[in-house]
């Protein structure tokens, strides 16, 4: 098998000389390299680039071969290229190798050198190959390998993994710190794009198909969105991940998107707890402001009452005086009753810790029941219990009793004097949590008109001795204190069913 | 200058009535006077008595009071207005120091007329009855 047809040379030129031009256009250097069995390494031919790669001479390079060794390549680099040789020559593979020498003129340049050995059958082998400068790949490389260094511990140090969309085959490129967060073994990996999102908590897909869409749809510069993942422990991680589209096909369609995930569930759960302490420090400021109102006008208007007398007994006759110190007790009175309803309001809304126990309702229930016997019995009120015998709420147990009471004597104080009176207990859970409706089937009351009213301080809606108003006000604040809510739902002449939430979450 | 014969004194707090009484009277007010313990009374008597042009000179209006307050007074009271043969001038007196029912009773401008603070003093009385 012939390689070439021989050549066309018309002008004399000798074969030889015409090689020789061909192979001085190479930008390499080319060579052959003969070991002799003698263990004798011999360069049979080098070309004249060597004068560049090296800054030999031919001569030089064939006859005093060893001032390449002595003087050019680099002697950390002269193990490397000697073994490598060997076993080159030895196994009869290809022999690659690179190099650094060190020239008079250039410098230190990177080289690589390649070659393929033939067996003789006098057993020498010739190699035949190429030196190549690689300085400048070599120098691309290395600021390669810097700049993908630098990115890849910056992502460390950052905690952020990456994602890269291949929106075609709708697979994802995951780096290991995404798998991280997924509490899954630290590798990249390339799995479909269902993966990750299966495991999105429910509440964030809608959230997170409205971010894609924005930026989509060109509303957002980028894309943004904070989620939950589920992890292998199977506990939720905050995630902010962003992106960008990077590649489009020709018809503008989206091909690819890359962006970073970064776990953001430390400041997520702190800003959460901090949300919640805001949300507590503003309601018990509400509280507070709240109470200061009712503070400042209950006791003003019994101090109001005070200075009046004190002002008329002045100027009063003898006779009148006698009326105005049985006002002065009544002022008294009223004082005194009122600074216990303070207090009362204050332990509620300001005790830190109350104690909560588990309390049996349906047992609670008939304790009252048992103590209000006489009320019940003489308004003939008819008591219907719905509530299972095991039904427990975790509640303080003087709340529960208040609570109950109020609601009861209620029901009964504002039962109507054309039916016979009902009350009706019935225990269910909504929404996961306990709740007690108490209806009864008395004078009821208009809600739109007392919507806002109802629950407030000394705030009555019947003409009824017993009136005081105080009972729901501070019913509420204990049931609130519990972290439960009360609902009312009335219709005059009807009936009135107060619900109480209970919650037990903590 | 014209003389207030009538008034009506709407607050649920009995002691109050009995002080205001003989506040007037130390002071020498002569005026025919109606207490009230609620709004909701009060609006009745009004218009009871709207035929026969009884409508009283001048109202003092607590703010918190049972069944119906202040505020639903107000409501009621203009509603009632146009029906009247006139207008009774009313003065809110209340325990209320916040801002909230004092700024509230800005927004009833042309009903009512004032806003005092209890406890009610001389002075007061002076600047009520003087129109």
């Amino acid at each position: 098998m012939e390689f070439f047809d021989m050549p066309d040379i018309h002008d004399g030129e000798s074969l030889n000389d015409f090689y020789k031009k061909l192979l001085n256009q190479v930008p390499d250097l080319i060579f052959k390299l003969v070991w002799r069995p003698s263990n004798f390494y011999s360069v049979a031919f080098v070309s004249e680039r060597v004068s560049e790669i090296f800054e030999l001479s031919v001569d030089q390079f064939i006859g005093e071969t060893e001032i390449f060794f002595e003087e050019r390549l680099f002697p950390e680099d002269k193990d490397g290229f000697t073994i490598t040789l060997e076993i080159a020559r030895k196994k009869l593979t290809s022999w690659h190798y690179e190099f650094r020498v060190n020239l008079p003129e250039q410098g230190i340049k990177w080289m690589r050198v390649s070659a393929k050995p033939e067996l003789h059958p006098n057993g020498s082998v010739h190699f035949y190959g190429r030196v190549s400068d690689v300085t400048e790949q070599k120098e691309y490389e290395k600021k390669l390998q810097v700049s993908e260094e630098r990115f890849k511990h910056a992502l460390q140090a950052a905690s952020d993994g990456i994602w890269d969309w291949d929106m075609c085959k709708n697979t994802v490129y995951f780096s290991a710190p995404s798998m991280k967060i997924l509490g899954l073994e630290e590798e990249e990996t390339i799995i479909p794009l269902d993966f990750w999102r299966n495991r999105m908590h429910p509440d964030d897909i809608l959230l997170h198909e409205n971010a894609r869409k924005a930026y989509f749809e060109g509303d957002a510069p980028s894309f943004e969105c904070i989620y939950r993942v589920l992890n292998e422990n199977g506990k939720y991680r905050w995630v902010l991940s962003r992106g960008k589209v990077v590649s489009y096909d020709d018809n503008g369609e989206s091909t690819r998107a890359i962006g970073t995930h970064k776990d953001i569930t430390d400041i997520k759960e702190k800003e959460i707890q901090l949300a919640n302490t805001i949300n507590i420090i503003g309601s018990q400021n509400n509280k507070l402001s709240n109470f200061a109102h009712i503070v400042s006008h209950n006791l003003r208007s019994h101090a109001g009452n005070l200075k009046m007398l004190i002002d008329i007994f002045k100027g009063a006759e003898e006779e009148e005086k006698e009326e105005m110190l049985t006002q002065l007790e009544a002022i008294s009175d009223g004082l005194y009753v009122t600074i216990i309803h303070l207090k009362e309001l204050v332990d509620i809304q300001f005790e830190v810790k109350i104690v909560k126990e588990k309390l049996n309702l349906r047992h609670y229930l008939k304790n009252i029941l048992n103590i209000l016997h006489n009320e019940i019995k003489k308004h003939g009120v008819n008591i219907e219990i719905n509530i299972p015998i095991d039904a427990t709420v975790n509640y303080n147990p003087a709340y529960l009793e208040s609570v109950l009471l109020n609601f009861t004597t209620n029901a009964i104080k504002y039962s109507s004097p054309d039916r016979q009176p009902m009350i009706s207990y019935d225990f269910e859970m909504i929404d996961g949590q306990k709740a007690l409706s108490i209806t009864d089937n008395g004078l009821g009351l208009d809600i739109k008109k007392h919507k806002n009213s109802l629950f407030g301080m000394y705030k009555t809606f019947h003409k009824n001795q017993n009136a005081r108003g105080i009972g729901l006000f501070i019913t509420k604040n204990q049931v609130e204190a519990m972290g439960g809510r009360i609902e009312v739902y009335s219709e005059v002449n009807k009936g009135t069913m107060f619900k109480i939430f209970f919650n037990e979450e903590d | 200058m014209k003389k207030i014969e009538s008034l009506y004194v709407i607050d649920d707090d009995k002691i109050y009535h009995f002080l205001f009484k003989n506040l007037l009277k130390q002071n020498g007010i002569d005026v025919n006077t109606t207490f009230f313990c609620n709004g909701s009374d009060a609006i009745e008597h009004i218009k009871e008595n709207k035929e026969n042009d009884n409508s009283p000179d001048l109202i003092l209006l607590d703010v918190n009071m049972p069944i119906m307050d202040g505020w639903q007074f107000l409501e009621e009271y203009s509603k009632v207005l146009p029906l009247l043969n006139k207008q009774s001038v009313i003065y809110m007196i209340s325990s209320s120091n916040n801002e909230v029912d004092i700024n509230k009773a800005k927004c009833y401008e042309g009903v009512v007329k004032d806003y005092y603070l209890k406890p009610i003093c001389k002075e007061d009385l002076d600047k009520i009855f003087i129109l």
